[in-house]
């Protein structure tokens, strides 16, 4: 059934044996695997100059792409933008899959597009190719960031090395952000489109237990689907899931509490476990050893505090102070400052006091920079006792600032008159204010 | 040494002599002589053609033909078989010569249209050109630098074609009509300090294609004629040109190269020129340096163009700097004070041609052959004095408007001269922008894309629009216009290709939707360009 592109084209040049393995590798990816072997033609044939293929993260890109051209024995270099930082090691690691260590020995030390240019003519004119070359490149998208003319010539390297070579870009981007604006030639866009539900079923269902049937594992499969399927439809990341939670699908049968046919029990018992996974493993608040290790000692899932909870931070008491005073800075309009802080401020005129009716509160909007003075005048109000301006009282500033709890707005070489703004968050400000018993909502202009 | 420069003078001669030929088909080489000091009055010419003159009197006393066919193989490099036959016929004096020549009018008057008689004309500008390569910037060591043809130039057979050639921004005419006055104080200033011994600088001035540098070049050449003629001390020439370093610093080791030929890195090579410039030296001889392109030698502190203001100003020096650049007022602009100073005040600006002056350039480079009609010449030189008043760009066109005739005569194999439409023809080409033409040309949805920016800039009331909000104009546009809706992808390309022609200003393309627009034509050019069709 797979095979069925194969029987439709016949793919000259190919072995027959090569191809039927080809297909075998690539389930539900036929259409795009027949395209691309299409557009390759022949081995002998000049395929087209650049080919770019674009997709959704797990479509299948780099998969179909590897595999073609390793089973059908084409000479191709797969080269990914994420390794090659510089346009040396791009033309490096090209030049040592084509032609061997000689020609690699042969470019100089900061070579140039030219320099890549000319040792390539150099030895395709010696070992002329009987197959189509192919470049393969990952990650296209950070080309972009190198030189501004590198990705505008690899485009159209057929034509500047004249040799029979093809350059296939892979990316998760459109070709639309990637045109130079100078223009260059147009590679022909191949989408891989997402995989359906069915699709990853059918995937999915590929890597079964081999102590259980495949309808044991198909089900499975669709119970893990049904719950992770809304949030989550990235193969890698399902098929990691899978493998993860199978064992504790598999105990009630184990037991013997159930067979493999009681769907509507095992059902019952793995999927409040399967939802407990979604907000811990998925998101890596438990690692995945740990959520192993869980399940072995039969605990009860997530008694352990993930990641995020732990946000406690044990901070000096004027740091303290000076991380309360600088989120009251961030977060209160400057004109409600005489209101809060100043003790005996005169008669108030109560329309003042009223809070004007803002449509959206300084939560929502973020935090707001504020100069140094008005956090260092806050910071006397709301401390007790009486506080000389040290140059501790300072470096607890700045040692707050390399601890990215404060963030400096102005410049670094600013010297008068900084400006900083609050990084942290609510629950983490009002853990630290309970720690020194100051109440920070009766404060905040927000919850007035 | 000696025969060379007796044979300087006699080359000259052959040249007047078919100055003479052209003049009446004649060889009257006395005739020509007289006739000679009328054409020009240039002070240098009018000694070039006394010492003629003297050499004519000497050529009558004891005739020496073998003597100039040594001179020419002596001068001529290698390849003189390889120029055409015409040459060599012509140093052939005797009935042979006079024959081939008789034929080959013969042949030419077959071919060409029948108003010109000045057939020979065509072997003369090939002498010409012939006789200033031999006559080279350094004649002491004369290894020709200009890689040889392989093959002869084709010759010029009919009017139209040694128009052309003639027309050629490369081939300098032996005297600059209408820069007389310019030729004079660059000739007194120099010449004045080479007799001096003393050392200067100057300062040239001119928009291109006004003819400075080619005027500099004449002075120097009619300044070599006299001292080889021991009228003036002998004196060095340098030239450098600003555009062919790499590094302003490299000027120190092209001049030591050109002096000495000697190599040396910059640094030693400023040492050794400063220690050249200072130092007294018996038997020393005056340098005259020329700077093209004088403003790429800036640097940050101006060193380089400080020392060779400041060598002139030595005593010992008897260096003369002549600076050329395109802006007047760059000694201000540019140089600091103390370097602007050196500099000195000797100035000379080049003014634009005018309409006159630049009908006389090409009326004097055609040299009496009828090739075009009046009107367009007329036209030709009004035009571009009145845009820039580039010498450059009038002969250019006036040579393209002769390949636009050529074509037409071959086509309807009708001689004529090259006419008004011709002329604006070849005008338009040169002048009008191509922006109209390529929107004229663009695909429909692109003249639509175009349409879409302007619809936006006059609803917002600026000059610049993002793309998301052009694309719902385009929307809007394409169902007015009863066109499928295109997809934003599709939209988005045709913006960029826009883009990538310069007709829209974009922004970096990762940005997307998001990217600015602006036209980088007037909204008038677009909204002509889209109405004509």
């Amino acid at each position: 059934m797979s095979s069925s592109w194969l029987q439709q084209q016949r793919h000259p040049g190919y072995e027959e044996e090569s191809l039927r393995r080809v297909a075998e590798q690539l389930p539900c990816r036929e259409p795009q695997a027949g395209m691309l072997l299409f557009l390759m033609g022949e081995p002998k044939q000049y395929s087209l100059p650049c080919i770019f293929i674009y997709g959704h993260r797990a479509s299948g890109k780099s998969h179909v792409v590897n595999i073609l051209l390793k089973e059908l024995e084409t000479p191709h270099a797969t080269v990914s933008g994420a390794e090659c930082i510089s346009a040396t090691l791009l033309f490096q690691q090209v030049l040592l899959s084509f032609f061997g260590e000689d020609a690699v020995a042969a470019l100089p030390r900061s070579p140039s597009l030219s320099d890549f240019v000319r040792i390539y003519k150099q030895h395709c004119s010696r070992a002329t190719a009987e197959q189509t070359r192919y470049i393969v490149l990952e990650k296209a998208e950070l080309l972009r960031d190198m030189d501004a003319n590198l990705l505008s010539t690899l485009v159209r390297l057929q034509e500047l090395v004249e040799d029979n070579v093809s350059v296939l870009l892979l990316s998760e981007l459109v070709w639309d952000t990637f045109r130079p604006n100078t223009g260059c030639l147009e590679p022909l866009l191949l989408h891989f489109p997402d995989y359906t539900k069915a699709e990853l079923h059918q995937i999915l269902s590929r890597d079964r237990h081999p102590s259980y049937s495949a309808d044991f594992y198909a089900s499975y499969i669709h119970i893990l689907l049904g719950v992770f399927y809304a949030v989550c439809r990235d193969l890698r990341e399902l098929r990691h899931l899978a493998a993860l939670n199978f064992t504790k699908f598999c105990e009630p049968v184990a037991e013997g509490k159930a067979t493999e046919s009681d769907t509507h029990k095992l059902w019952r018992h793995i999927e409040p476990h399967l939802k407990k996974a979604m907000q811990t493993v998925y998101l890596r608040e438990v690692s995945s050893l740990e959520w192993e290790k869980m399940q072995e000692v039969e605990m009860e899932a997530s008694p352990l505090r993930g990641l995020s909870a732990h946000s406690h931070v044990e901070l000096p008491f004027y740091s303290k102070f000076l991380l309360i005073a600088a989120y009251l800075a961030s977060y209160n309009p400057a004109r409600t400052d005489k209101r809060f802080f100043v003790k005996h401020h005169g008669k108030i005129k109560k329309t003042n006091f009223l809070k004007k009716n803002e449509k959206t509160s300084n939560h929502l909007l973020g935090p707001k920079p504020f100069p140094l003075d008005r956090m260092l005048a806050i910071f006397y109000s709301v401390v007790d006792s009486r506080v000389a301006p040290t140059a501790s009282i300072f470096s607890q500033i700045s040692s707050l600032v390399t601890l990215q709890l404060l963030t400096q707005v102005s410049h670094v070489d600013q010297l008068d008159s900084p400006k900083y703004k609050c990084a942290v968050s609510m629950d983490f400000i009002c853990a630290i204010s309970r720690t020194v018993n100051f109440d920070i909502i009766k404060y905040l202009y927000d919850f007035l | 040494m000696k025969t060379r420069q007796q044979g300087e003078p006699l080359r000259k001669l052959k040249n007047f002599e078919y100055g003479a030929a052209e003049v009446d088909n004649e060889n009257a080489p006395m005739l020509l002589v007289a006739t000679l000091p009328k054409r020009s009055k240039r002070k240098s010419a009018q000694l070039v053609s006394s010492r003629i003159k003297k050499q004519l009197n000497l050529l009558d006393d004891q005739p020496k033909p073998d003597l100039d066919t040594e001179d020419e193989e002596e001068f001529v490099p290698s390849n003189t078989a390889l120029y055409s036959s015409s040459d060599d016929e012509e140093m052939i004096d005797g009935d042979e010569g006079e024959l081939a020549r008789k034929g080959r009018r013969r042949r030419m008057t077959e071919r060409l249209p029948p108003r010109s008689e000045k057939s020979p004309s065509a072997a003369r500008t090939c002498r010409k050109t012939r006789s200033k390569k031999g006559e080279s910037d350094t004649p002491r060591h004369g290894t020709p630098t200009i890689p040889s043809r392989l093959m002869p130039a084709p010759q010029p057979n009919y009017v139209l074609e040694v128009a052309r050639t003639r027309l050629h921004v490369s081939s300098v005419p032996e005297s600059l009509p209408c820069r007389e006055q310019e030729f004079q104080d660059i000739y007194s200033f120099v010449e004045s300090k080479i007799i001096d011994g003393t050392g200067g600088c100057m300062y040239i001035s001119g928009v291109p294609g006004t003819g400075k540098t080619a005027t500099v070049h004449e002075v120097i050449r009619c300044l070599r004629n006299a001292a080889n003629a021991d009228e003036i001390p002998s004196f060095h020439f340098v030239e450098i040109n600003g555009m062919k370093m790499t590094d302003p610093h490299q000027a120190y080791v092209q001049i030591l190269e050109k002096l000495t030929s000697q190599k040396a890195t910059a640094d030693h090579a400023a040492s050794l020129l400063e220690k050249r410039f200072s130092n007294p030296a018996p038997r020393k001889q005056t340098t005259v340096l020329l700077v093209d392109e004088l403003d790429l030698l800036w640097t940050r502190k101006q060193n380089v163009m400080y020392n060779l203001f400041d060598w002139p100003t030595r005593r010992h020096s008897r260096l003369v700097v002549l600076t050329i650049a395109n802006t007047m007022d760059l000694p201000e602009r540019i140089m600091i004070n103390r370097v602007a100073s050196r500099l000195g005040l000797t100035r000379m600006s080049f003014q634009p041609y005018g309409y006159k002056q630049l009908q006389q350039i090409i009326m004097s480079r055609l040299n009496k052959i009828k090739a075009f009609e009046e009107d367009a010449l007329q036209l030709v030189s009004r035009k571009v004095a009145a845009l820039s008043g580039d010498a450059r760009r009038c002969l250019d066109i006036c040579r393209r408007a002769a390949e636009l005739c050529e074509h037409a005569v071959a086509r309807t194999s009708v001689a004529r001269l090259v006419g008004m439409d011709h002329v604006m023809d070849a005008l338009n080409e040169m002048f009008s922008s191509s922006y109209i033409a390529s929107i004229k040309f663009a695909s429909v949805q692109e003249q639509l894309f175009l349409r879409a920016v302007i619809a936006e800039f006059r609803r917002l009331g600026l000059e610049e629009a993002t793309f998301q909000q052009v694309l719902i104009q385009h929307q809007a546009l394409c169902r007015v216009e009863g066109l499928q809706s295109t997809g934003v992808s599709e939209v988005l390309a045709v913006c960029q290709r826009l883009g990538a022609c310069r007709l829209l200003l974009l922004e970096t393309s990762r940005l997307g939707i998001l990217q600015r627009i602006r036209l980088n034509v007037s909204q008038d050019d677009v909204l002509y360009a889209l109405k004509s069709d």
